[in-house]
């Protein structure tokens, strides 16, 4: 949603920078980030774990300190503003264990409120209605120890809606979730956005499906630079240099060398292991890569000539993980140990698996030289970068 | 989107979700010292509800009371052992003593603890941090409610004194006029010396629940709460007479049994060789009280300041250790 003229934008960045003491060297968390989000966008930050999205929300929250350059929140300094931005901002982090277990939700919730700044009265009702909307009026009245991970996580999204938020960080909001709790926390996301379509949401993840089908706008981090930044169609423009088909057939008996030779064929190939062992497929699947979409008219006219029928034809999308690869020469898997998708059964383990990793290393460091670098900035800070990052994009304004 | 899982109907979750009117800077400014006042109190009750909730009310009276009272038991057996037959005057010092440094010792813990709680055990310190209350008003708030519980611990453990083992206590002869002041004073003395410990945690990243009790244990050698100061070398009696907790405890026990054994002065203390008197009066007592809580409040709130800001300079109020 395009903000009004008097309306500053909801997040302004520019040349920030967050290093981290350490030894033997320091971390450079974020290195000059330059980024601007416009009011009632719901703007993502996708990267690997280390990539500095969480340095950048700890900053943008007043959690943290930058190191040089400025931040702004609907025109508020995070260094100078720090009350007015904790005003008219919220946030919620996942992957962890949140809340005061001996209080039942309703009371963990209007305590919030309180300190939040409502009126009492007001507090409870916020409450209330809240409950109500993410779910969890039969555990309105259970302590909250006794709440499973997804209703915690529902419980710290009303927690995080109290204040009416301007602008709502979420921070991996459904890491350790299952898929079903993760749906839920995405779900109340896109109602939230829905009902108040004037506020602004920055979502940081590394479920590249999510930052997908959730953002408006993205930004793909690394170590600390912003790589592009666009829709994420405008993105995955960015690596489509041809288009892309999965053509089913019932045979193809001259085989793919007669599909290669039509105009406009950049290459045509059987799909997987349809190469090894052809024969014992019923149908055929064949990758076309075409300079343009108008060149498949051309390619569809010879199937007959050629003896096939077609049984389904597929346009393929590249995914942001090409994106990323694209722009960095490496995929998530290669870095986070994270297949990057939405957390399947089993996934909330292997993601802790990962943060414990990272924090042992944290805890001998920290213990070896009293450093304080964030822990997922330090996994980032140990792999070397396979390739130049390109210059970032400048956002639509 | 079909709708939030568990929700009612979608009419209540739009309505539960929905928002005020488009941006308003006006909502960027605060209400000052409501603000400030509903805060403090929220944390009053989150304090005496954490404090109070992980057990039935039954069991938490008893410990309530078994605490101070056995370790003022545990002092007066050693004493009597010790000393051979009963001393009152000693006894009743002794049983005093021990019950206020158990409120000393929850007043000062009680905001260190807040940190350490809400930073390792509820993981909830940074949201605190990030909403528009003042981090320190929350942490007397909770530091308040162990106060309370502290404050209600000494006065069953000195009734119990009184009651059943001889404290020789006179309600008439109680001098409120400076039991007032002193209590007043006191408690800020020890909510000061809380906010230091609280500074120091709040830097720490390492298991440092114990600290309190470190920092209490160190003062309690020097603040004649079960001895006299005349019995530690002349400058250890120096360092205590420096520590506004020692001119609180004699304050305290000269407002509630006149006339009781000093634990400043007497003859040979460091106190009467500096000042030519064997024991303060009661408004020496208010005025070095007053003055040394100054100093430490003072250093405290100077101190606490460097310390929040070092922690959002160095990512600490999230930074949990896994103790």
């Amino acid at each position: 949603m395009p903000s009004s003229p008097v309306t500053p934008p909801a997040i302004d960045v520019r040349e920030l920078r967050r290093v981290y003491k350490a030894k033997p060297d320091d971390v450079t968390a974020l290195d000059g980030i330059d980024l601007r989000v416009e009011s009632g966008e719901f703007f993502g930050l996708l990267g690997p774990n280390g990539a500095g999205k969480t340095t950048l929300i700890k900053i943008l929250t007043t959690l943290l300190l930058p190191t040089s350059g400025a931040a702004r929140v609907f025109g508020f300094d995070v260094v100078a503003d720090t009350k007015k931005i904790r005003r008219i901002m919220n946030m919620v982090a996942g992957g962890e264990q949140s809340g005061y277990g001996l209080l039942t939700t309703r009371e963990q919730l209007w305590m919030f409120s309180q300190f939040y700044g409502m009126p009492v009265r007001d507090g409870w009702r916020r409450v209330d209605e809240l409950i109500e909307a993410v779910g969890l009026s039969e555990q309105r009245g259970q302590k909250v120890h006794t709440l499973s991970t997804g209703e915690r996580q529902k419980m710290n999204f009303a927690r995080g809606l109290l204040n009416d938020p301007w602008v709502f960080f979420l921070d991996e909001p459904t890491l350790g979730l299952d898929v079903s709790a993760a749906r839920a926390v995405r779900e109340l996301v896109v109602a939230w956005k829905a009902a108040v379509p004037g506020r602004t949401i920055l979502l940081t993840t590394h479920y590249m499906a999510e930052a997908d089908e959730l953002c408006e706008r993205l930004a793909i981090v690394d170590r600390g630079r912003i790589l592009a930044i666009g829709s994420p169609a405008e993105l995955k423009k960015r690596v489509q240099r041809e288009s892309l088909f999965r053509l089913e057939l019932t045979s193809l008996g001259r085989g793919v060398a007669a599909l290669a030779a039509l105009p406009g064929v950049v290459s045509a190939t059987l799909a997987g292991d349809q190469a090894e062992a052809p024969d014992d497929r019923q149908t055929v699947i064949v990758n076309l890569a075409l300079s343009d979409d108008s060149a498949l008219g051309g390619v569809i006219s010879a199937l007959g000539p050629l003896g096939a029928h077609i049984v389904a034809l597929q346009k393929s999308e590249p995914t942001l993980e090409d994106v990323f690869v694209e722009l960095v020469g490496r995929g998530f898997t290669q870095e986070a140990g994270d297949a990057g998708v939405f957390p399947a059964p089993g996934a909330a383990s292997e993601a802790r698996t990962g943060r414990d990793a990272i924090a042992a290393v944290h805890a001998r460091e920290t213990a070896e030289d009293g450093a304080t670098a964030d822990e997922d900035e330090r996994a980032g800070a140990t792999v070397e970068p396979a390739r130049e990052p390109v210059e970032p994009v400048a956002p639509r304004r | 989107m079909s709708g939030v899982e568990g929700s009612s109907t979608p009419g209540k979750v739009a309505a539960g979700l929905r928002g005020r009117a488009d941006f308003d800077p006006a909502r960027a400014e605060g209400h000052g010292l409501a603000d400030s006042r509903r805060a403090f109190t929220t944390s009053v009750r989150l304090g005496w509800q954490i404090e109070s909730n992980w057990t039935d009310p039954l069991l938490f009276l008893i410990f309530l009371v078994a605490r101070p009272v056995a370790s003022a038991l545990i002092l007066i057996v050693m004493l009597e052992v010790i000393s051979g037959g009963a001393n009152r005057d000693l006894r009743a010092f002794v049983i005093t003593g021990s019950a206020l440094w158990s409120f000393v010792v929850a007043g000062m813990a009680g905001l260190a603890w807040s940190v350490l709680d809400d930073r390792e055990r509820y993981r909830t310190l940074k949201y605190l941090v990030v909403s528009p209350s003042t981090l320190v008003v929350m942490l007397l708030g909770r530091g308040t409610a162990r106060v309370a519980s502290g404050a209600m611990g000494a006065m069953i453990a000195i009734g119990v004194g009184i009651v059943f083992l001889g404290v020789p206590f006179d309600v008439t002869r109680v001098d409120w006029g400076l039991l007032v002041p002193v209590m007043v004073v006191g408690l800020a003395s020890i909510v000061a010396l809380g906010l230091l410990l609280a500074a120091t945690v709040l830097q720490s990243r390492q298991d440092s629940w114990s600290y309190p009790d470190a920092v209490a244990g160190a003062l309690f050698l020097v603040v004649g709460a079960i001895f006299p100061l005349t019995v530690l070398p002349g400058a250890l009696q120096a360092v205590g007479l420096l520590v506004p907790l020692t001119w609180w405890l004699e304050g305290v026990r000269q407002a509630l049994f006149p006339g009781a054994l000093s634990s400043i002065g007497g003859a040979g203390s460091f106190y009467a060789q500096v000042t030519g008197r064997l024991t303060p009066s009661g408004g020496e007592v208010i005025i070095v009280l007053l003055a040394t809580t100054a100093i430490v409040t003072l250093a405290a709130a100077t101190i606490y300041g460097v310390s929040e800001r070092r922690a959002r300079d160095r990512g600490l109020f999230d930074r949990t250790t896994g103790s």
